[in-house]
């Protein structure tokens, strides 16, 4: 499988402080990628590089084989790399509604925006339900919901998830991951930060764990799970 | 005073109110929807107003070009020029040090600019007056006294309003502006250009700042200084809550009416507390503002 996606090199820094340093990654086309790593590892800087919030310092950043590292974010969205971010990054004041077409908002195939419209909502029936609800007033679950499904309005052919998992409970857990799997089987490629190392070995194919803004780590999901040192300090046991 | 008068003052303030307060409520707006997208109050708001009055002034006056074409033209250069000093000097001074002090102090600097250049140009030294665009002729509306041209001035505003309100609401540029006001991360994540967005935002400011010129030039002296009226627009903004751009339009009626009902049954010295009034009673009883959301601690 060609790379869909390729970091060599990429370094970037806060101010002083540097976040990455020589960082490199691959993610092949139709595949699940896990990155993994504790508090402050450099995860979402990385997901925040790919999609040009912050800029690299060093270092280069392909999409399907187009250097994308000088690109304005916008690009890149339109480019078809879509990031869901960690924490409620909802439009507050917006209907559920609202939200799901801002997904869209780079798009212009009006028939084809409806109808991705209505595959979102029926992977996501509980939004169904809200469309008109206000988005600051849904709760973590089905904002984490409302995130995914406006990131799938964009038409991504490369998706960017941060923590997908994070305060959800375990049930909630197994659907967003139900979900992550099917949109993974119907070919869409997925870049996973986590650091629930358990779920995200399993559902990946190929996992990188990062420290200190440095790549500590790299091999195949089911290897990594059977790593010792893998199992002692991400899985716990 | 007998109730008849008194019912006539009321009357009357209220008209005339509705009418400067249409003119506040403009500025206010132009004020909100920079700080809504870009947390940024913009302190050469009031230049902004003045630099386009003396535009208006001289293409009809110097240039003698027809009605017709000078409000449209100066719009439209109020419209480019607050866009261009968003994309070249705003962005350029966030790209620098990202710090709202700096953007709020490049405000303060265009403010100097634009004024130091309307007197080099010497157009300021004498106060002039812009003619109307209609023959004022009076009217009486009920028992209270307007002319034509404070009819065409409300009429004017109301429309524009209703225009911004119109785009800010339904079209896809109006939506991403919300966006961007709202979480200007998500936005981006979207793919909202965010440079586009806040040139336009602050072309818009600049447009309807242009209009408000146009609006009040024929009522006052054009002095390089004129640009002062926009401090009643930041009290109007302030009432209103100063993120609602509803809020901005009430708070610009009521302190319109505010100011008139104080200068007809007080006395016209007192006129120019009137605002401040407004805000401490406003603050007071609602310290959000009218419209303003709740109150928010924000936990960082
Ligand atoms: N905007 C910022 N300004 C300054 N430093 C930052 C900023 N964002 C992140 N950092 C620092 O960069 C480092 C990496 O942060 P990052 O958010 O990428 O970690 P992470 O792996 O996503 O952690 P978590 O699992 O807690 O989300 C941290 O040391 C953090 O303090
Ligand atoms: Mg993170």
């Amino acid at each position: 499988m060609p790379d869909l996606l390729e970091l060599t090199g990429v370094s970037a820094s806060y101010g002083r402080i540097q976040a990455l340093s020589e960082v490199s990654l691959r993610v092949p086309e139709g595949r699940v990628v896990a990155l993994l790593g504790s508090n402050g590892a450099g995860k979402t800087t990385t997901l925040n590089t790919i999609s040009r919030l912050v800029p690299v310092t060093s270092g280069s950043i392909r999409f399907d084989g187009k250097p994308i590292e000088s690109w304005a974010s916008h690009q890149v969205v339109e480019g078809g790399v879509v990031q869901v971010p960690e924490g409620r990054e909802v439009f507050q004041d917006m209907s559920v509604c609202e939200n799901l077409e801002m997904g869209a908002y780079r798009r212009k195939d009006a028939a084809a925006i409806r109808a991705d419209f209505e595959r979102v909502l029926n992977y996501f029936p509980k939004l169904r339900e809200r469309l008109q609800q206000r988005a600051g007033t849904l709760s973590g679950g089905e904002q984490q919901m409302l995130l995914l499904g406006r990131a799938l309005m964009a038409r991504p052919r490369l998706l960017l998830l941060d923590e997908p998992s994070l305060g959800l409970s375990p049930v909630l857990v197994q659907q967003i991951f139900g979900i992550i799997d099917r949109l993974n089987k119907d070919g869409l490629t997925i870049l996973l930060v986590e650091q629930n190392a358990a779920v995200a070995l399993t559902c990946s194919s190929y996992a990188y764990i990062l420290e200190n803004g440095e790549m500590a780590l790299q091999g195949a999901s089911d290897q990594l799970r059977r790593d010792d040192s893998v199992r002692r300090t991400y899985l716990g046991h | 005073m007998t109730l008849d008068v008194a019912f006539l003052f009321l009357q009357q303030g209220i008209a005339s109110g509705l009418i400067v307060g249409s003119v506040y409520a403009l500025l206010a707006l132009a004020i909100v929807v920079i700080f809504k997208t870009s947390e940024v109050p913009n302190f050469s708001q009031g230049e902004m107003v003045m630099a386009a009055g003396y535009i208006a002034l001289y293409l009809l006056v110097f240039q003698s070009l027809p009605l017709w074409i000078v409000m449209p033209a100066t719009i439209l250069a109020a419209f480019a020029g607050a866009a261009l000093f968003r994309r070249l000097i705003l962005n350029q001074v966030a790209r620098a040090n990202g710090s709202p002090v700096n953007l709020v102090i490049a405000t303060l600097g265009l403010s100097y600019v634009l004024r130091g250049f309307v007197r080099q140009t010497g157009f300021g030294d004498t106060p002039r007056s812009f003619p109307p665009v209609v023959e004022p002729e009076s009217i009486l509306i009920g028992q209270a006294s307007v002319t034509t041209l404070d009819l065409v001035i409300l009429a004017t505003a109301i429309v524009v309003m209703a225009a911004f309100f119109w785009m800010f609401k339904y079209t896809k540029t109006g939506r991403a502006m919300r966006a961007v006001g709202m979480n200007p991360k998500a936005a981006r994540l979207v793919g909202v250009d965010l440079t586009r967005i806040h040139m336009i935002v602050w072309g818009l400011s600049g447009g309807i700042s242009a209009v408000a010129a146009l609006l009040i030039s024929p009522k006052v002296l054009m002095t390089a200084d004129m640009g002062s009226i926009v401090t009643l627009g930041f009290a109007a903004a302030i009432v209103g809550g100063f993120t609602s751009l509803p809020g901005a339009v009430v708070g610009g009626f009521l302190i319109g009416i505010i100011e008139n009902l104080v200068g007809l049954f007080i006395t016209s010295r007192a006129i120019v507390l009137a605002p401040f009034l407004a805000i401490m009673l406003v603050l007071v009883i609602r310290p959000q503002g009218l419209f303003g959301g709740r109150v928010e601690i924000k936990k960082v």
